[in-house]
């Protein structure tokens, strides 16, 4: 079964080289020898990073004891997996991410196609402001909703119940309605980031041409624009499903309060929360998670088998852009609500909550600032945010080399085995991030004791260098794609060795798109929670562990204050990504 | 009467005058087209016709109906105007089989299942594309789009038919063909056609009439042929082939039949006659245009009315059917158009000639071109 999802893989990723590549690379890349052993060093640190923590959920799928005792093999695991309560957990888990996702189309697509195709005034700086919440660790605002949705302290409640003068609190955000609302504010930015260039790049005379034949703008949106877009539509669709189905801080936090389970956090509870924790049962229903994941990537491949349009010409022609009239400031503020309540609303609670004594008690005489004293006193922060940093950077830089050199050779060169590589470092595409954690559990506790990297902060690193390994393969990939082989070659006949070549020409060339894949897996890495909440150790906290571990204990002013801190640092980041390295890419 | 009237037509963008005061009559069943450098303004024209962009001036009718008046804010969008059109990009949709690409406008207008069958497959065949019917888009050729969004355009029995640049992005030999096809099914269908290019081979072999423009202004109306022998001025004069511009003073100016004149100029090292549209005081500089297939090498000094040059030759490159051989003259060098085995060589002291009705002098109006 996976096999022949790899090779799909594989395919999709080395096909716009394929014809160039067949007849060249006698001599890339140092002598055949030297190659053999940097091939195989490469595909056993993937293996490691990969193979192994699934390898190892199998195993303990089918061991009967904990990580390193003694036990016997059964299916124990997989009994328990069918039983009433998991028909709904597995009901919840796709449900829930089937609701999110349908409505959160409907508002991408209506935002990209008003910051893409209509003169809805400030649009580069609402594009900028719409597409914030993603980059939002959803740690933070999952306890900013928490705060502002508690149904007896929370703020808009408060406020509800201060204009009408009622005593209900129309709003509990522990519900489905709760965990689905959280996921919507990402998945909504998600999608957009996905469509909108499709939307931007179309060429404008498909439309002109269906208005020119009669039909109104309606009707041409209907039959063309849409339907033209619903190729990348579809697939970005059914990533925002998976995503919601990998999901883990929405339900533990909004879900798990109100007997709302998922399979994340069904493992994590059968992990973190029981006594004695069942480890058997956790791998086991992680190979359901999986297994579902695998549906899903097979139902995208089927529905979009040839079926991608090229609509993007060469010619540079801006897209028409629809005048709204009056209009325009309609959807202007429709924008802006947008990231009021996505943005505005969780980061306002987050400064309030740092303010005062005690989380729901505004009051004037309650003002402090004693929490800010707390925690920049306190050991436990700056060495979450020391570990968060140095994981960021090392991590970030580790996985966009591995993912550079792994595009290249599954892009670039027509080495044997490269097929292997490209499929090992797309495994981690269907394993979610707390999947990936119990896997590396397993398997740091069955390696040897003299590797102690259980309990360390390297276990983290690579963890998290496994579960950012498919996205930057994706961007260096794409970055390959798109230079032409003439580049390279042509660095070479002009005596060039294969090494300056790399240094000169295709480093030169793609850093850029490293530059942003950096970015991206950084952001990843700091807003990570549900691979982390299984490998820290005492040691080793990150700052969302040291929020969450915070939030369990009812800190809520302290939460508010670290929380503003990561918001500062999110936004400082995108700043940078969008002002520098954009300019940049902009300019090649 | 299906024709088409822009009256002072003009579309700013901002400081920017993309096309000034444009005046233009298209009679029914007529083909016109619009021919200029890229960025004369003659395809944000034909968009204005189309109102896929809105003048900024002036007022634009179709079939005696006021479609655009920017006076009166009159504007009737694209889909009301009944017009057919072809993109330079095809803009065959890829998400529709070729049946369906060419039914979207019957299907647009609700007409009955049958009839947009019959219509639909008859269009097709009018291209030679009936085969094709079921095939997707994307599976299509260069050609084979163009003939698409030909019939697409043409399937609904439009009043005008539209065409921007239809044949640029196909390969040299499939142009001529499906330029002549396309204009033998305009003549059958007998219709009014309104074409940008900025092909002038193209234009001179479609056209009924020729709209040259330049940087936002009509430079010149008129049949191909008239407008090749006797273009207005410079920039249309150059515009057309590669003729040999010459610089000149008019000495004398006398008017022959045919509503035209004949000058007495001088050049540097050469006098004679040729002709003009307009009378032109003596001591006017003017430019003197000769087209290389209208220079003969003599070998005695025969037609004395004419023009004649003396030199040696330059240079000559082959081209297959004619030679171009390059004389240095005193005025500059001379491309003349020679039959491609004269038997000349480099260096043969030659005399060229010209016949006075092939020399045609244009009052330079400070103009920048060179």
């Amino acid at each position: 079964m996976t096999l022949s999802a790899d090779n799909r893989v594989s395919e999709l990723v080395t096909a716009p080289s394929r014809s160039r590549a067949a007849a060249r690379w006698p001599w890339s890349g140092g002598t055949p020898a030297g190659r053999f052993i940097g091939l195989t060093l490469l595909a056993l640190l993937l293996a490691f990073l990969t193979v192994y923590p699934l390898s190892m959920l199998l195993y303990g799928s089918l061991h009967s004891t904990p990580p390193g005792a003694a036990g016997v093999f059964n299916l124990d695991g997989y009994r328990d997996i069918f039983t009433q309560r998991n028909l709904l957990v597995l009901l919840n888990t796709v449900g829930i991410s089937l609701a999110k996702t349908v409505p959160s189309v409907f508002l991408a697509v209506f935002l990209a196609w008003i910051l893409a195709r209509t003169d809805t005034p400030f649009r580069g700086s609402l594009e900028v402001l719409v597409t914030l919440p993603f980059f939002i660790p959803p740690i933070l605002t999952a306890m900013a909703w928490g705060m502002l949705g508690n149904p007896q302290v929370g703020l808009l409640n408060q406020l509800y119940q201060g204009i009408t003068g009622s005593t209900t609190s129309p709003i509990n955000v522990y519900s489905y309605g709760g965990v689905i609302w959280h996921m919507t504010q990402y998945a909504v930015p998600f999608l957009f980031l996905l469509i909108v260039d499709a939307f931007r790049a179309m060429d404008p005379s498909l439309e002109e041409a269906a208005r020119m034949c009669g039909a109104t703008r309606l009707r041409t949106f209907f039959t063309v624009t849409l339907k033209l877009m619903l190729p990348a539509l579809t697939g970005a669709t059914i990533l925002s499903f998976m995503r919601g189905i990998e999901n883990f801080e929405s339900p533990l936090f909004f879900g798990s309060p109100a007997n709302i389970h998922v399979i994340t956090t069904d493992i994590y509870d059968s992990i973190n929360q029981r006594s004695p924790p069942q480890y058997q049962y956790a791998t086991a229903i992680s190979f359901v998670i999986m297994a579902l994941m695998f549906l899903i990537i097979l139902l995208q491949w089927g529905l979009l088998r040839g079926r991608s349009f090229q609509t993007v010409t060469g010619k540079g022609y801006s897209p028409a852009v629809m005048k709204l009239g009056k209009w325009r400031w309609a959807t202007f503020a429709f924008c802006v609500l947008f990231f009021v309540i996505t943005v505005v609303l969780p980061v306002g609670q987050l400064l309030i909550g740092s303010f005062f004594k005690f989380f729901g008690f505004y009051e004037w005489d309650m003002l402090t600032l004693d929490h800010y004293r707390e925690v920049f006193g306190s050991g436990e922060f700056w060495h979450g945010f020391r570990n968060t940093m140095l994981l960021g950077f090392m991590g970030a830089t580790l996985t966009m080399g591995l993912g550079g050199i792994v595009a290249y050779i599954s892009v670039r060169t027509r080495w044997r085995g490269r097929r292997l590589i490209d499929a090992m470092a797309w495994l981690p595409w269907m394993m979610p991030g707390i999947v990936l954690g119990v896997g590396f559990l397993w398997g740091f506790a069955l390696l040897p004791h003299a590797i102690p990297i259980y309990g360390t902060i390297w276990a983290l690193l690579l963890a998290y260098i496994s579960l950012g390994t498919p996205l930057s393969v994706r961007v260096m990939s794409s970055a390959y794609a798109q230079l032409s082989f003439d580049l390279e070659e042509c660095s070479r006949v002009h005596g060039a060795s294969w090494l300056q070549t790399m240094q000169r020409i295709m480093i030169a060339l793609v850093w850029p798109s490293f530059a942003v894949g950096w970015v991206l897996v950084f952001f990843g890495i700091m807003r990570e929670l549900s691979a982390s909440v299984l490998l820290y150790s005492v040691d080793s906290e990150v700052l969302s562990v040291v929020l969450l571990k915070l939030w369990a204990n009812g800190n809520a002013e302290q939460v508010s204050v670290i929380g503003l801190l990561m918001m500062a640092m999110v936004i400082v980041f995108r700043w940078v990504q969008l002002r520098v390295i954009r300019k940049w890419v902009g300019a090649l | 009467m299906s024709d088409v009237v822009l009256e002072k037509v003009s579309r700013h963008f901002g400081e920017f005058v993309a096309v000034n005061d444009v005046d233009l009559r298209v009679a029914q069943g007529e083909f016109v087209t619009l021919l200029g450098p890229s960025g004369c303004g003659k395809t944000t024209t034909l968009r204005m016709v189309a109102g896929l962009e809105q003048n900024t001036g002036g007022r634009i009718s179709i079939d005696n109906e006021v479609v655009s008046d920017a006076a009166s804010r009159v504007f009737v969008p694209s889909e009301r105007r009944r017009l057919g059109m072809v993109f330079q990009s095809y803009a065959i949709w890829p998400h529709m089989t070729v049946f369906e690409n060419v039914a979207y406008p019957l299907r647009v207008r609700r007409r009955p299942t049958d009839e947009i069958r019959d219509r639909v497959l008859k269009t097709l065949r009018l291209v030679e594309m009936e085969s094709f019917a079921e095939r997707p888009a994307p599976a299509l050729s260069g050609g084979q789009q163009q003939r698409v969004a030909i019939a697409r355009a043409l399937v609904f029995e439009p009043k005008v038919l539209l065409l921007d640049e239809p044949l640029s992005n196909l390969d040299a030999k499939l142009r001529l063909q499906m330029g002549d096809e396309f204009r033998s099914i305009q003549k059958r269908l007998g219709m009014t056609t309104l074409y940008v290019t900025h092909d002038q081979a193209e234009a001179m072999a479609l056209s009924d009439r020729v709209v040259v423009m330049d940087r936002g202004r009509i430079q010149q109306v008129g049949h191909p042929e008239e407008i090749y022998r006797y273009p207005a001025n410079r920039t249309v004069a150059g515009f057309f082939g590669t003729p040999n511009l010459l610089t000149a003073n008019v000495e004398a100016c006398a008017r022959i039949d045919g509503g035209r004149v004949r000058l007495d100029v001088v050049g540097q090292g050469w006098r004679g006659r040729c002709q003009a549209a307009t009378e032109v005081p003596a001591g006017r500089p003017v430019t003197v245009m000769v087209r290389p297939e209208d220079i003969r090498i003599a070998s005695n000094g025969a037609d004395a009315d004419g023009l004649r040059w003396s030199g040696r030759i330059a240079h000559t490159i082959f081209r297959g059917a004619t030679r171009s051989i390059f004389v240095e003259t005193e005025q500059g060098r001379l491309n003349v158009d020679a039959p491609a085995f004269g038997g000349y060589a480099v260096g043969d002291n030659v005399t060229v000639t010209v016949p006075q009705s092939a020399a045609w002098a244009v009052v330079d109006h400070g103009e920048t071109v060179g």
